[in-house]
């Protein structure tokens, strides 16, 4: 019987998820532990992975179509097996069979289907033979990757030239740095000679100076169309100030045993400004606001949005009423989500309900920049890096460690006084931080 | 009109294996040939010439057995018998390679085929010329493989003396008490090889300032040296100026560039050879210094035509013909594409004793690489040669320093020309100096030469 293939639910709030991608045609096969296919759900997204061996018989959606949870995507079965032309309706109850739907978190079934041909000693799937036919390599010198050592195509195609080298391509290689195993060998069998040593370090040479074209997917499409919607949507205008570190540079120092004993983490300049930005918002209640095409909501709580970079991808974590909290609560709560987020363990319900967002730049050689502002806030800080520089203090000129704040906000529901008064505010709260601990 | 997938123009080494090839691939071939089946090789070529070598080899034989204490009283040679056995061999190759094309059903066509202009897109006509008649066929696919005849240089006289080349040598009636050899490349001194042992008396006369200058400038000083030796009168730097008749009329008066001049019986100029085009000429297929120009797949300029052997003027010998025809008939057939790969042609010189070589001599690869090592190990040292009597010569190994890559081997020595195989399946294989070190020889031979000449070269030779 065909199995079907469900739009997995990620998290308890995930209501439909958009198919960003097939990985699989109609037709094809698919293995175990193969992804089939990419969703994207707010801003997670993620590669679905099968459950099953066979060919993919049905795709009732395609790229971009959004999908219910629990909705049947497909079908993966036998050859010639019949499914329905229409996915079937999909029934709410049966949803909570979660076992049948590919969910994240779940074990892969204990029941894995035997699949493997074993006229030889060698376990590998039909397709893993297939390709070691023609690729013209020995299952037997293939390592399996699949349970109980069975041998996967994947395996079959990365094993490359299996140890079919001259010994004069070896020894380039290897001076090189070059792994024979991934080089297309054009010798009998497959292996590699000189020239394909020579070709390889000529096209990487070659290839050095060549662009890398490639299409945005999941968090980054996201990223990039929320970017440009705000940019050309809002007015942006960024009022820049310069802060005296020298308080808070204190402050933490005097803090930072106690906020480790209670809490076991380290505490850092980042709690410190959502602490700050936390009471200054709560003084400056028309800058913490949302603004909806006729709407602009005031809210109670401050949800400060933090962002961090994973490698490519920006992510907007949310740390909760932060007016309600301490330092030490912060560290508490901020340390794991970031590194959570860096991880790729955050769910899009972590990154919603912010009302004001901070990035801060701190670590890199930055002295101020323009953030743009996380619709639908009204506003966004940008932190830039602390430095030393000569101030006038009382008359005379001092060393004093000084950062550059800068803040952006929607000018058409955020006026340039209330903008620079909350400014001011943050400014004192963090010259004079003792008051934040008030 | 008959029509062929395949038609091949020219019955020599490259040729005739190409039908063969070409048949077993299923394709319907036609062979077109003038002469004789088999080319200049089998007919005035290799086998001829390697017939009557054996002959200089068994005397040389002799002459050395004679110090070791055997003896057959006085030599008596008879020309009449060394030409019919040549002859013989000859012809018994020759229905060998006939029978081949009947059993392989290659239809072969007697005359000389000419390629006519295209006039449509696909296929080609070729009008095949004999001296009873003229017949048009057509074929998807041409290989031109008509080889090469001896060209004669602008020498004054020439055309009024009697004069031979590799075409008519081989059928002279009757030994010459003298020869002189115009040309002093391979042929030149097969030629005073076989006509010195003989008895005749051979001056080589060499325009360029050493003999077989196409290879190893050491090797070719040991044959120098033989010749030398053996009574040949070498004389390099120089050129024939003029050649007439002698009043006698029985000899020919040969007048160099230094003013001196030799009488001699007889005249065979070895100068080079020519390639056999005739067969495109009324065709606009592209030359190259006036050989049929091809491109690594053996295409000439013209889109389904293909030219192998010596008429494309890569490299002039019997097994690069007939490896280019392989890859040719490959080609032509729609099969995966191959291409020529000649820098592991071995070239052979059959000579007493004999120069091997494969790949980059020592002056080429020292201009072409920057760190190159070579291992020189005589026969002298090995036990084989000492025991068999064939003291002369030397192995000699060309090897890139950082990763040992085989460049080069020459070999000068009895039997090198059987011997090379190993280095050029080493080359093919790209195994380098460490693994040919480690590689077990046979014991007492000469082959153990090369093992030696490795471990060498690594700076661990075990009798060097
Ligand atoms: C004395 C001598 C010794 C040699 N010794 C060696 C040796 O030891 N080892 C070695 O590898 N090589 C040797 N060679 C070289 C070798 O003979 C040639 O490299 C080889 O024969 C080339 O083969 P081929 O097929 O290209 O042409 P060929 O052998 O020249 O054959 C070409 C054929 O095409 C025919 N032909 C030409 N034009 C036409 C036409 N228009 N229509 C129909 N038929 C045509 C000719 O009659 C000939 O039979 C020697 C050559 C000579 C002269």
């Amino acid at each position: 019987m065909a199995n079907e293939i469900f739009m997995p639910k990620l998290s308890s709030t995930m209501e439909e998820g958009v198919i960003l991608d097939w990985f699989k045609e109609e037709g094809d096969e698919i293995e175990t532990g193969e992804p089939i296919f990419e969703i994207m759900t707010d801003k997670i997204n993620i590669e679905v992975e099968s459950y099953h061996d066979g060919i993919l018989l049905k795709k009732y959606f395609h790229k971009d179509d959004t999908v219910p949870v629990n909705h049947v995507i497909g079908f993966i079965g036998e050859q010639g097996e019949e499914v329905p032309d229409t996915p079937p309706a999909s029934d709410e109850e049966s949803s909570a069979d979660e076992s049948s739907s590919p969910e994240q978190e779940t074990a892969a079934p204990a029941q894995e289907p035997e699949t493997e041909v074993s006229t030889e000693k060698v376990r590998a799937t039909p397709a893993a033979r297939a390709a070691a036919r023609e690729k013209n390599v020995s299952l037997h010198n293939v390592s399996g990757s699949g349970p109980k050592g069975r041998i996967h195509k994947a395996d079959v195609l990365s094993s490359g030239s299996q140890g079919k080298s001259t010994p004069l391509a070896e020894k380039m290689a290897s001076h090189h740095g070059i792994d024979t195993k991934n080089v297309e060998g054009t010798g009998a069998g497959g292996k590699v000679m000189k020239n394909d040593i020579n070709a390889l370090l000529a096209e990487s040479s070659e290839n050095r100076p060549e662009n890398v074209t490639e299409s945005l997917r999941g968090v980054r499409k996201v990223t990039a169309e929320r970017m440009a919607d705000s940019s050309s949507t809002i007015p942006h205008v960024t009022m820049d100030f310069e802060v005296d570190m020298e308080q808070v540079i204190r402050l933490r120092e005097a803090l930072k045993s106690s906020v480790e004993k209670a809490t076991g983490q380290k505490l850092s300049y980042n709690e410190i400004f959502v602490l700050a930005v936390s009471k200054a918002l709560q003084r400056h209640p028309d800058i913490n606001i949302t603004y909806d095409k006729e709407t602009i909501t005031y809210h109670n709580e401050v949800n400060v949005g933090v962002a961090v970079a994973v490698e490519e991808n920006l992510y907007v974590p949310v740390l909760k009423n932060t007016e309600r909290k301490s330092l030490s609560m912060l560290a508490d709560e901020l340390k794991p989500l970031i590194f959570n987020t860096r991880e790729g363990r955050i769910d899009s319900a972590s990154m919603q309900g912010g009302t004001f967002t901070i990035s801060n730049l701190g670590m890199f050689a930055i002295d101020s920049f323009t953030p743009i502002i996380n619709k639908p806030q009204g506003a966004i800080l940008g932190i830039s890096r602390m430095k030393e520089v000569p101030v006038v203090k009382e008359g005379e000129v001092k060393v004093s460690s000084v950062t550059t704040f800068s803040l952006s906000f929607d000018h058409r529901v955020i006026n340039g006084a209330p903008a620079a008064a909350f400014c001011t505010t943050l400014k004192n709260l963090l010259e004079e931080p003792y008051e934040l601990l008030v | 009109m008959k029509t062929f997938d395949i038609a091949i123009i020219g019955g020599g080494p490259g040729g005739y294996e190409a039908a063969i090839r070409a048949s077993s691939f299923g394709k319907k071939v036609a062979l077109i040939e003038s002469g004789h089946m088999g080319g200049t090789c089998l007919n005035t070529g290799c086998i001829p010439s390697k017939t009557l070598l054996r002959h200089s080899e068994i005397l040389e034989d002799m002459k050395q057995a004679k110090d070791w204490g055997i003896e057959t009283g006085d030599l008596k040679l008879d020309w009449s018998k060394m030409a019919s056995r040549q002859n013989k061999v000859v012809r018994t190759l020759r229905s060998g390679v006939e029978g081949l094309m009947k059993k392989h059903k290659v239809t072969v066509l007697r005359g000389k085929g000419y390629l006519e202009p295209q006039n449509a897109p696909e296929g080609h006509t070729i009008n095949v010329i004999s001296d009873k008649e003229e017949e048009k066929i057509e074929a998807a696919k041409v290989i031109i493989a008509t080889g090469s005849k001896p060209s004669l240089p602008p020498i004054e006289g020439l055309d009024d003396v009697d004069v031979h080349t590799s075409d008519s040598i081989f059928s002279i009636e009757e030994l010459p008490s003298s020869i002189v050899i115009v040309g002093g490349g391979i042929i030149g001194v097969e030629f005073a090889t076989i006509f010195s042992s003989l008895g005749v008396h051979v001056t080589i006369v060499e325009l360029g300032e050493r003999l077989i200058p196409t290879e190893d400038e050491e090797a070719a000083s040991v044959i120098r040296d033989k010749l030398k030796k053996s009574g040949v009168d070498v004389r390099v730097n120089l050129s024939v100026a003029s050649v007439a008749k002698e009043a006698s009329g029985k000899s020919t008066r040969v007048l160099l560039s230094d003013e001196s001049s030799l009488e001699t019986d007889m005249l065979l100029v070895a100068t080079g050879r020519h390639p056999n085009t005739e067969v495109i000429q009324n065709t606009s297929i592209d030359l190259q210094k006036g050989y049929i120009k091809t491109n690594g797949k053996l295409e000439t300029s013209l889109p389904g035509v293909y030219a192998i052997g010596d008429v494309n003027g890569k490299i002039q010998l019997a097994h690069t013909a007939s490896a280019e025809g392989l890859v040719a008939v490959n080609n032509a057939s729609g099969k995966p594409v191959q291409t020529i790969d000649y820098h592991t042609v071995p070239k052979c010189v059959y000579t007493l004793p004999e120069i091997a070589s494969v790949g980059l001599t020592e002056e080429e690869a020292r201009s072409s690489y920057k760190d190159v090592k070579v291992s020189k190990i005589p026969y002298s040292s090995n036990g084989k040669a000492l025991s068999s009597g064939n003291t002369e010569g030397f192995v000699k190994i060309v090897a890139e320093e950082q990763f040992g890559e085989i460049l080069g081997v020459t070999m000068v020595g009895s039997h090198v020309t059987e011997m090379i195989s190993e280095s050029v399946a080493f080359m093919n294989l790209e195994g380098t100096v460490e693994e040919l070190a480690q590689t077990v020889h046979p014991h007492p031979t000469l082959s153990e030469a090369m093992f030696e000449a490795a471990n060498n070269w690594l700076n661990m030779g075990i009798h060097h």
